[in-house]
């Protein structure tokens, strides 16, 4: 390695040779204080950037999708908790054992519908095709009220109550049907579906808020994160340290940064 | 991007990513000498701040890396480093995942330290101001092996993940640049500051 070392020996002494002027002596000290002085200063740009990075504490990368029930569809769309949409990519629906069912591309704005015949267990995975990957799921509890149970799928967690009903498509033909004298089935049918529809129109912003909230970085999670860092570094000393306790005074150890003090 | 989740990799490819870190890890532990514990710790810390905050771009968003750099400064201690910090994201904010852990480590610092090590003679017998540019270069191609890496990983599970080719250059290309500026930038400051810090990898007795 004789061409690397006087190669990194020209890369050392220039600078350094210019940093003379200041006649100060080198030492390990002052060398590990200027380390920990240009890296703070890296790690105080990259903290500069996080807390810049919006109004929030902290935006992530992260894929992420929102899906719920709208009028027995799975809807829903895809985003990036940093922001974006991923459009005109694939999504899959699966049912419970994990088949796909469905196929489709996502619309401008990362959404994408599918309407199932038969309520199930379904999730939806959404593949950026940049790497990114993220599933919903949506149970089937949460359509039973607007499809129908299929008995053959045979599905022991198939978990729809006992009477299923099967909501009219359309709005305006229910309520076509409403001016028309109903009995109690029918009845209880349109309430039912009206109530779905309601409840779901209010859940829906809280289930988005619930998305974007759960997927979002925070600055005390981030902070945690670098102190454990600086625990395991902590820890590492500690353990070489201990290990090297028997032999004090180690010159044959690695020769690292300060292997050339200057004559 | 660079973070695949669980549930997406073949079982052999994150058994053969687990055991390629695996081997990694017990390279770059076996080389962190005392004296290299606070830089790796550091720059760890930087890695898993700097890859949280993302930048929408396109269709996606992106977020440095900062393997290259890594790779230019700790070696192959960069990947306890990247190990580290990819462990602390999927425990804290479930960025990738446990079992892909292996995996990602590869995706992310291996081009690094492969990419930094090829460079280091042009580094080291380069004046500062080329050496820069080889640095910038470094970290634009770490960046393009890692989207390599990832591709290569999700093709070989399943052939229906093979990420399409206009949406990783959208994403990739521009991550690529950014990282090969501000890579420049810290080594250019290194190397008037401290550069015993870049020199130091290759300076050892292997």
């Amino acid at each position: 390695m004789r061409p690397t070392a006087t190669g990194s020996n020209l890369v050392l002494r220039s600078p350094r040779e210019r940093a003379s002027r200041r006649t100060r002596p080198w030492s390990p000290a002052i060398g590990t204080r200027r380390a920990l002085a240009s890296f703070l200063a890296v790690f105080a740009l990259a903290l500069t950037m996080l807390l810049a990075a919006g109004q929030n504490p902290a935006e992530a990368h992260r894929l992420k999708v929102f899906a719920t029930v709208e009028d027995g569809a799975i809807t829903g769309y895809a985003f990036f908790i940093g922001g974006g949409r991923p459009e005109g990519v694939d999504f899959i629906v699966k049912n419970g054992s994990g088949t796909a069912v469905h196929r489709g591309k996502t619309d401008d704005e990362g959404g994408f519908r599918w309407r199932p015949d038969h309520a199930e267990d379904y999730s939806v995975t959404v593949d950026a095709g940049d790497g990114h990957f993220a599933a919903a799921e949506i149970l089937a509890d949460r359509l039973a009220g607007q499809l129908s149970a299929e008995p053959a799928t045979a599905t022991p967690q198939a978990t729809a109550p006992a009477p299923a009903f099967v909501v009219p498509a359309q709005p305006g033909p229910a309520e076509a049907a409403a001016c028309a004298p109903l009995d109690r089935d029918a009845l209880a049918k349109l309430v039912q579906a009206s109530v779905d529809r309601a409840v779901a129109r209010e859940i829906r912003p809280l289930l988005e808020a619930y998305d974007q909230a759960d997927g979002r970085v925070r600055l005390n999670d981030v902070m945690g994160g670098v102190g454990m860092i600086v625990g395991l570094a902590g820890a590492g000393l500690w353990a070489v340290s201990r290990r090297r306790r028997p032999v004090p005074d180690d010159p044959a150890g690695p020769p690292g940064e300060r292997r050339d003090p200057p004559a | 991007m660079a973070h695949i989740p669980d549930g997406v990799l073949s079982v052999p490819v994150l058994i053969g990513g687990g055991v390629l870190a695996a081997g990694g890890l017990a390279l770059g532990l076996r080389r962190l000498d005392e004296r290299d514990i606070p830089k790796t710790a550091i720059l760890a810390a930087v890695f898993f701040v700097v890859s949280l905050v993302s930048v929408p771009v396109g269709p996606s968003s992106i977020h440095l890396l900062l393997s290259g750099l890594m790779g230019l400064v700790l070696g192959v201690r960069a990947i306890p480093a990247v190990f580290v910090g990819l462990l602390l994201q999927a425990a804290l904010f479930g960025f990738g995942g446990l079992t892909t852990l292996g995996v990602n480590v590869v995706d992310i610092a291996f081009p690094g330290v492969v990419f930094a090590a090829l460079a280091r003679p042009l580094i080291d017998a380069a004046q500062p101001r080329r050496a820069v540019a080889v640095a910038g270069l470094v970290a634009a191609l770490a960046v393009l092996g890692t989207a390599g890496c990832v591709s290569l990983a999700l093709a070989l599970s399943s052939a229906e993940y093979l990420p399409s080719a206009k949406i990783v250059a959208v994403t990739y290309v521009p991550l690529a640049a950014a990282e090969a500026v501000i890579t420049a930038l810290v080594v250019g400051f290194l190397l008037k500051v401290r550069p015993a810090l870049l020199a130091s990898p290759a300076g050892r007795p292997a």
